[in-house]
């Protein structure tokens, strides 16, 4: 699905074809305890890039990053970085840098000396080793904190340690394993944007691991959703937004509501109900589908009139008012569609408390809005 | 909250402890300065001369000697051995983990007196008894599990995937180890060791069996000397015990810190 994807941000507006990176090929990992963690693996990543691997716990995430570092063998399927094919290669002589999801930072070693020891492994000359060390530091805005202890740092600059200790030595690809599950939110989000500065400025490939929508979305060139081991959608961040290709990724990022029923000409019968939608794909008639549309493209109003330019509407009965700050999350139910709760954001900040539960209004969209898919199970 | 009575329940507690604890150190070292023949607590009068005495006594100076070497040569062979051990059970993933975890716990399950004559038959047959050396291999023999234990908790306390971490940074599995894992748990070694050296200067039952007239330990010759007079130089040795596990104590607060080696399980 990979037609016309619109200009979105300034960084894809160059859609120079660039070289590509890596190259995953039909990679499996079969740790012979049920499915494979990994199930038949490709994509290919641009040089410069910064891909995210996007997916629940225990999806196969890092197991994927793991085959790329090299510290697991592949059942099978073969991995090449910048052409040259890395299954042979042992971690240490790859030319990648990984950030661990709990840093792995050597305890016994300040901040500096933690940056310089990949420099030392790699036998850089002994003389470069202290100004790299210190250009490094700068970049990552721990000038003055070379001489600390690991232990002597809060969390946010042990992530900084760790970034710089993995871009020192310059690695062909950056592998970010969740490094910022476990910070605080506002934290987290200043270290998002970090990461997107520091890979703009050093240019390198990188490939950022997170189950955090939000985050993917901020940060990522590129998208790979995965779920029980199989890339779902690999896309653009918009376009995997705007056109999810599959149920799990519509229901996996954002709010969505799913309606299930089969598929006619032009939408989904649920019932006696018709309701209009778009295929996504091809769906033969009479296939159970499960139609998705999200939370913010329902509109909600207390008069059926005033939704006229909505292709489908229907009266409802409040079920449950959500206070998130920034909105609200109305819960809403409809006697044509038993069983269905319709989830609808409400950004009106002027009129909050429009609705109570148990009032009946009328919520509608537009038929482009419901995406319908082939159900799953 | 804590209530009135707990807390006052709580200290005696803990001046209990601290009484029962430090009562018998301060009797000995006490009655090692006492002026008089006898030994006796409270001392009649101060002085140093049993002090003089035991550093001019020649059995407990030759004796203090050899528990150094014997001392020596345990850390010798346990700081090897434990360290490697520890990590074997932590850091890698063995096949019958728990069962060599069992097997070297055992010494702790076996009484000193069983392990003791087991040695000393074994060293007998081997005509090795006599000798100073064995003692300080039979010493690290049965206290092996202390430095294990040390050692494995201080690797526990590493993350998991550090050796990963230096893997990509570029080190071999040599480099690896030299310059990650072995630094990672050297407040274990150290505690390990300090802790060794401390248990085998003062390892009185199996030395008791393995030593004879020309190869006697310290403690062993202490033992000796109260089967036929108790003197206060007696109390003057102990004290010496007191200020070198004092020592040991102070060495590991200023290598490793105490609150380290406090906090490992
Ligand atoms: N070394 C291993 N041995 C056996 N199973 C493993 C191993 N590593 C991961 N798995 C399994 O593979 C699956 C994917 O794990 P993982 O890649 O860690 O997922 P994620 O990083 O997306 O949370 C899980 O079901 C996990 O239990
Ligand atoms: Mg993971």
């Amino acid at each position: 699905m990979k037609q016309g994807a619109p200009a979105e941000t300034s960084r894809e507006k160059s859609e120079i074809k660039r070289p590509v990176a890596v190259r995953a090929r039909d990679l499996t990992m079969d740790f012979g305890d049920g499915a494979p963690a990994v199930d038949r693996a490709s994509f290919d990543l641009e040089t410069g890039r910064f891909l995210t691997i996007l997916g629940p716990s225990g999806s196969g995430k890092t197991t994927l990053l793991r085959m790329i570092a090299g510290f697991q063998k592949p059942t099978s399927g073969e991995i090449t970085v910048n052409g040259h094919a890395v299954d042979a290669t042992p971690p240490h002589r790859r030319s990648v840098g990984m950030v661990f999801q709990r840093l792995a930072l050597f305890p016994h070693m300040t901040a500096a000396e933690n940056v310089a020891f990949p420099l030392k492994m790699r036998r850089y000359d002994p003389r470069s080793v202290p100004g790299r060390v210190r250009d490094f530091l700068d970049l990552v805005k721990l000038g003055d904190y070379g001489e600390r202890r690991i232990n002597e740092l809060s969390g946010g600059q042990q992530q900084r340690v760790a970034i710089a200790r993995a871009l020192v030595f310059e690695p062909e690809l950056l592998l970010l394993d969740e490094p910022l599950a476990a910070l605080d939110r506002k934290l987290r989000e200043e270290m998002q944007l970090e990461f997107r500065r520091i890979q703009h400025e050093l240019g390198v490939t990188t490939i950022n691991v997170t189950h955090d929508q939000r985050e993917a979305l901020v940060v990522s060139d590129d998208i790979i959703v995965m779920d029980g081991g199989r890339i779902q959608q690999h896309a653009r961040p918009v376009e995997l937004y705007r056109m999810p290709e599959n149920t799990f990724v519509a229901g996996f990022l954002g709010v969505s509501t799913f309606v299930a029923g089969t598929a006619f000409p032009g939408g989904l019968k649920s019932g006696d109900l018709h309701l209009s939608g778009t295929h996504a794909g091809e769906i033969a008639e009479g296939t159970p589908v499960r139609g998705a549309i999200r939370a913010e493209q329902i509109r909600i109003v207390a008069a059926p009139d005033s939704l006229a330019t909505c292709d489908t509407a229907f009266p409802s009965r409040i079920l449950d008012v959500i206070f998130e700050g920034e909105r609200l999350l109305y819960v809403a139910e409809s006697d044509r569609l038993p069983g269905v709760a319709f989830q609808v954001y409400h950004h009106d900040t002027e009129a909050f408390d429009l609705y109570e539960i148990g009032a009946q209004v009328t919520i509608g969209w537009n038929a482009r809005d419901m995406k319908i898919f082939k159900s799953t199970a | 909250m804590i209530s009135r009575t707990q807390r006052i329940l709580f200290w005696a507690i803990v001046w209990f402890s601290i009484v029962i604890l430090s009562v018998p150190t301060l009797i000995v070292v006490g009655a090692s300065l006492t002026a008089g023949n006898i030994i006796s607590f409270p001392p009649e009068g101060l002085s140093l001369k049993w002090y003089g005495e035991i550093a001019m006594a020649r059995d407990l100076r030759g004796a203090f000697g050899r528990s150094i070497i014997v001392s020596l040569i345990c850390l010798a062979v346990s700081v090897p051995v434990g360290t490697l051990a520890g990590l074997a059970l932590t850091r890698f993933r063995l096949r019958f983990t728990n069962a060599i975890q069992v097997y070297l716990l055992l010494p702790f399950t076996i009484p000193l007196i069983g392990s003791g004559i087991g040695m000393m038959l074994v060293f007998g047959s081997w005509r090795i008894l006599g000798n100073v050396w064995p003692v300080g291999v039979a010493l690290a023999a049965i206290n092996i599990p202390f430095i294990i234990w040390s050692v494995s908790s201080s690797a526990a306390s590493l993350d998991g995937d550090l050796e990963l971490a230096a893997a990509n940074c570029g080190a071999g599995r040599v480099e690896t180890f030299l310059h990650v894992t072995l630094p990672g748990v050297m407040p274990g070694v150290i505690t390990g060791g300090l802790l060794m050296f401390v248990l085998a200067m003062t390892e009185f039952l199996v030395s008791l069996l393995l030593t004879d007239a020309r190869t006697v330990t310290l403690p062993v010759q202490i033992y000796n000397n109260i089967r036929s007079i108790i003197t206060p130089d007696l109390a003057a040795v102990s004290s010496v015990f007191v200020v070198i596990a004092l020592f040991a104590v102070w060495l590991l607060d200023r290598l490793v810190g105490l609150e380290i080696f406090l906090k490992s399980k």
